[in-house]
């Protein structure tokens, strides 16, 4: 298996960003992980099942999560599939969140983002 | 627990997911909208109501964005699982399968389009004219009867001959005397004409005519016994003449100088052969004083023959009938009898055979244009053979392949015709108002309705077989490693194939070529025809006067006579006549004739003249040369012995070698006339007839009230029709007068169908010359992509590049060659069913095939040139790399 460059899937979209930040806390079932995304972006990015589940397969095949076998024993449906990220998601994402850090800095020495963060 | 309807419905959306994300996700998915619609339903009805919308709204993006992805992939891993499978898996492959080779789906399917929308187009005219019934009820079982004398056809028939018919022939369920005719129209501020037809009340039975208010003839009111003076007035006229006046029923109106009651109002557009009169009055009323006596030839008769007889055996019957008549009337009714044609026949009997001509020629282009494509598809063998081993590869046999590529040919056909349609509509309008005037059928009658589009449909399919044929042939039996071991793919084969079809292409293109070269000399020999008189510059109209008022001939002599006077008097006028049949007018007589001192002859027999009645100056103002003898002079009046003039082909053929003057004849049943004159040959009713025999005698020895003017012009013709008006009315001034023509227009409108069918023959013949040269062109560019190797050889071994030329437009010529005999041949077959169109020359003229293969040679030796000079320009050492 030929290792992939993390560096060739940046920059994220907004969706794929959200939902890798979002398995950073652990695996999640999908309408979870949409929930959480709902949460943190302060319901700028409110997912229907199928814009979910399109992104879910995309970043399947792009090897950035994977499912986790369900034969873990829990108190919720047997149907519902969990995810978690994989090393190379892992790996994205923090390649991801340095980009953005480094964009927040070079704002905030040209004074364009104070400590509150707003302009 | 039985899930709510929505989330019902969702679950049933989900099915129109691609099969692999449904397999996946369908569930998680149900679940996650579910979970979303409860926690909205705890947040009100509102709430609920806006997470349906969203994720209804998300659903249907995703199965548009999901099925969009899927289209870009190859998808082979779920295999079919029944024959409809089978076929959408096929379309689905054809439809990728052209999407993805742009370039050449487009310019195919604008090729087809061309040729199918031309065919549609073409068709629809047919269908108008040919095929679609009549808009009468059973209109198979209409006809009209024409009388026949001796050998001449097509004559009216005699009243009381129909009478006769009725009781005594028991073919036909009904049979209607009509006649048309203008009636002059007075009562209002001016006098009018309307069209008139005497009608029979069993003619309006016969055609099946309807009123929309009042009723019909009854059966005595048609009588000649028992005559009526009710008519009937058409819609139209009532709407536009009569100005849709509310108490038209019962209101009187003054025909002829008759007054008639208007007892009914037809329908509106009724149907009736031959034209719809505004006005129809009973056939007891007739025009001319002796048109219902025996032995006259005054009315036209339209018959329903009754169900389950045979045209043969009521045209059987109707010739037993007028057998009996010759033996009981020998003196009015000798040599005479009735032919029965159908209805359709009549009407379209004269162009039907042009309007197959066409539709052959169309069908060839089409024909070229399906060689055009299958060629596109063969170019792009190497890619083909690639793509094609591929899916071998994953499991196609090769009956499978060959199915995927018809499928594919046939999808690109369809798209093709689709756009062919469109195309046949965009143009319908223009073409059905350049054709039509030629043809029995009205403009809005050219339409594309189901017949039409189910023809386009047909024809589309069988397109897509037909060029789909080649390739998919091919598929089918070429073994798949040795495609994917060969370099070009196809090699010599698809040479020969890829030959043949341009071969095939050339040849149809010269049968076009000879189609229509055949039909424009045709044209121009037609056109060069001699009319016997001068059509420059001549106006020609038409009146009848009312029987009424001029009830003797000293009467109709006297207006005639001041008529011409006040015509000769028009500043720029220079010559005036009065003629009763003014030539292309279509109206004429014809007699049998007797000769003084000739043995008796049966009338059937009897040589046939047209006599027509004309006033002194006629030939003058028409430019006939008087060739010895006289005109018509004043002096032959009504009172002097009878004199008559005749033209030149019956002076010499009855008596050869005499001088005809002085000689007598005898006509109808009116005395002899003794011969003064000999004019030059006219034509009559059209250009290319047989001369007939003509005799012209004077207006005022034969005074009849129907008559025409011609009237010879200093500048354009139609700008005197207001004077030549004023000049009648001042000697009439309740006179209408109508139809007038410039003689040159008529003159132009005999050729008028001709140039029509020149025209489209010649467009057709152009396309197709193209088509096929740049037919020729691919071809050769191919064969010289496949000899790179070959002519580097060549060119390395010292051959110059004239030489290398030589060798590629060799190939060409060879091409062309065989093209041409096999093109000829085809030709010389067509040429047997040109024969009936062709005027003035041979359906095997050698200058037409001489000429079209001339230009065919030429332009396809150009077209072998841009191949010739890329082959002589080969670098040797590019070409010895070549792999």
């Amino acid at each position: 298996m030929t290792p992939r460059d993390p560096a060739s899937q940046l920059p994220l979209t907004p969706a794929v960003l959200h939902i890798l930040l979002a398995l950073a806390g652990g695996e999640r079932h999908g309408y979870a992980i949409a929930g959480e995304v709902d949460e943190t972006t302060s319901g700028s990015i409110r997912m229907g099942p199928g814009t979910l589940y399109g992104s879910i397969q995309r970043m399947l095949g792009a090897a950035l999560i994977e499912e986790v076998s369900p034969k873990r024993a829990r108190d919720d449906d047997e149907r519902r599939r969990y995810y978690r990220l994989t090393a190379f998601g892992r790996r994205v994402l923090e390649l991801e969140l340095q980009r953005l850090d480094r964009v927040v800095r070079v704002a905030r020495r040209k004074h364009l983002l104070g400590d509150a963060g707003v302009l | 627990m039985r899930r709510p309807t929505y989330e019902r419905a969702y679950a049933a959306a989900l099915r129109l997911l691609p099969e692999a994300f449904r397999e996946r996700f369908a569930d998680e998915m149900l679940d996650f909208a579910a979970r979303r619609l409860h926690d909205a339903r705890r947040r009100g009805s509102l709430a609920a109501l806006a997470e349906r919308v969203r994720l209804a709204g998300d659903l249907a993006l995703t199965i548009c964005r999901e099925r969009a992805a899927e289209w870009k992939q190859p998808h082979a891993d779920l295999p079919p699982r029944d024959n409809m499978d089978i076929f959408l898996q096929d379309l689905r492959f054809g439809i990728r399968g052209l999407l993805r080779r742009p370039a050449f789906s487009i310019v195919a399917a604008v090729t087809i389009a061309l040729g199918i929308g031309a065919n549609t187009a073409i068709f629809s005219v047919v269908n108008a004219v040919l095929i679609r019934p009549l808009p009468y009820r059973e209109p198979d079982r209409l006809a009209l009867i024409w009388g026949t004398q001796g050998q001449t056809h097509q004559q009216g028939v005699v009243y009381a001959d129909y009478v006769d018919w009725r009781t005594r022939t028991h073919s036909f369920s009904e049979l209607g005397a009509f006649r048309g005719q203008s009636v002059t129209l007075t009562g209002g501020d001016s006098p009018e004409r309307l069209i008139g037809d005497f009608v029979s009340a069993s003619f309006l039975r016969v055609i099946d005519l309807k009123m929309s208010q009042g009723r019909a003839f009854t059966d005595a009111e048609t009588e000649v016994a028992t005559k009526a003076p009710v008519a009937v007035v058409s819609y139209d006229a009532w709407q536009n003449r009569f100005g849709g006046d509310r108490n038209m029923l019962g209101k009187p109106i003054t025909l002829n100088g008759t007054t008639f009651t208007v007892i009914g109002i037809t329908t509106p557009h009724p149907e009736v052969p031959l034209g719809v009169p505004d006005v129809m009055m009973p056939i007891g009323y007739y025009p001319n004083a002796h048109g219902l006596d025996r032995g006259v030839r005054g009315i036209a008769v339209a018959a329903r023959i009754k169900s389950g007889v045979s045209y043969d055996a009521a045209q059987r019957d109707l010739s037993t009938v007028m057998s009996q008549l010759e033996q009981e009337y020998p003196a009015t009714n000798a040599s005479t009898s009735a032919e029965l044609i159908s209805l359709r026949e009549y009407l379209v009997g004269g162009v039907r055979e042009s309007l197959m001509i066409i539709l052959a020629a169309v069908g060839v282009v089409l024909l070229i244009a399906c060689a055009n494509v299958a060629n596109l598809q063969l170019a792009r063998g190497a890619a083909r053979a690639r793509e094609l081993s591929v899916r071998a590869a994953l499991g196609a046999g090769r009956r499978r392949l060959a199915q995927q590529l018809l499928t594919e040919s046939v999808l690109l056909s369809l798209v093709g015709g689709a756009l062919g349609v469109i195309l046949a509509i965009a143009i319908r309008k223009t073409l059905a108002t350049l054709i039509t005037p030629q043809l029995p059928v009205n403009e809005p009658d050219i339409r594309l309705d189901m017949p039409v589009l189910l023809f386009a449909l047909g024809v589309s399919m069988v397109t897509g077989l037909l060029f789909g044929l080649a390739p998919a042939w091919k598929a089918s039996r070429t073994d798949i490693t040795e495609m994917l071991r060969s370099r070009i793919g196809g090699g010599l084969r698809q040479g020969i194939t890829r030959s043949t079809l341009v071969v095939v292409q050339l040849a149809l293109s010269l049968v076009l070529l000879a189609t229509a070269g055949l039909l424009t000399r045709s044209l121009q020999a037609l056109q060069r025809v001699d009319p016997g008189f001068d059509g420059d510059n001549l106006l020609t109209a038409q009146f009848r006067l009312p029987v009424a008022k001029y009830d003797s001939p000293v009467k109709i002599w006297a207006m005639f006579e001041r008529t011409v006077a006040e015509l000769r008097a028009i500043p720029g006028v220079e010559g005036a006549a009065l003629v009763r049949a003014s030539p292309l007018s279509q109206n004429g007589e014809s007699y049998p004739v007797v000769l003084e001192g000739q043995q008796p002859v049966k009338v059937g027999d009897a040589p046939m003249m047209q006599i027509n009645s004309v006033t002194p100056g006629y030939f003058a103002t028409m430019h006939i040369p008087v060739l010895s003898g006289r005109d018509f002079a004043a002096a032959d009046r009504g009172d002097a012995p009878h004199v008559m003039v005749v033209n030149k082909s019956f002076a010499e053929r009855t008596w050869p070698g005499q001088s005809a003057i002085g000689k007598r004849i005898q006509f109808g049943n009116e005395g002899w006339w003794t011969v003064v004159g000999v004019v030059g040959d006219a034509k009559h009713y059209t250009l290319n007839e047989a001369q007939l025999l003509q005799g012209y005698v004077a207006h005022a020895q034969r005074p009849q009230v129907f008559t025409s003017i011609v009237v010879r012009t200093k500048g354009n013709p139609t700008d005197f029709a207001r004077a030549v008006r004023e000049a009648v009315w001042r000697v009439d001034r309740d006179q209408p007068i109508w139809r007038f023509r410039s003689m040159d227009e008529d003159l132009s409108g005999v050729v008028q169908s001709k140039k029509t069918m020149m025209w489209l023959t010649g467009l057709f013949a152009l396309v197709a010359l193209l088509v096929a040269v740049v037919g020729v062109y691919g071809v050769l560019s191919y064969t010289v992509a496949q000899r790179t190797q070959e002519v580097g050889i060549r060119i390395a071994l010292g051959a110059d590049a004239a030489r290398v030329r030589r060798m590629v437009i060799g190939d060409g010529l060879r091409l062309v060659a065989v093209a041409v005999v096999v093109g000829l041949a085809l030709s010389i077959g067509a040429g047997r069913f040109l024969r009936n169109q062709l005027f003035g020359i041979p359906a095997t003229d050698t200058l037409t095939f001489v000429a079209v293969t001339v230009v065919l040679g030429g332009v396809a030796l150009l077209a072998c040139y841009i191949p010739a000079r890329r082959a002589s320009r080969v670098d040797p050492l590019v070409a010895l790399r070549m792999d």
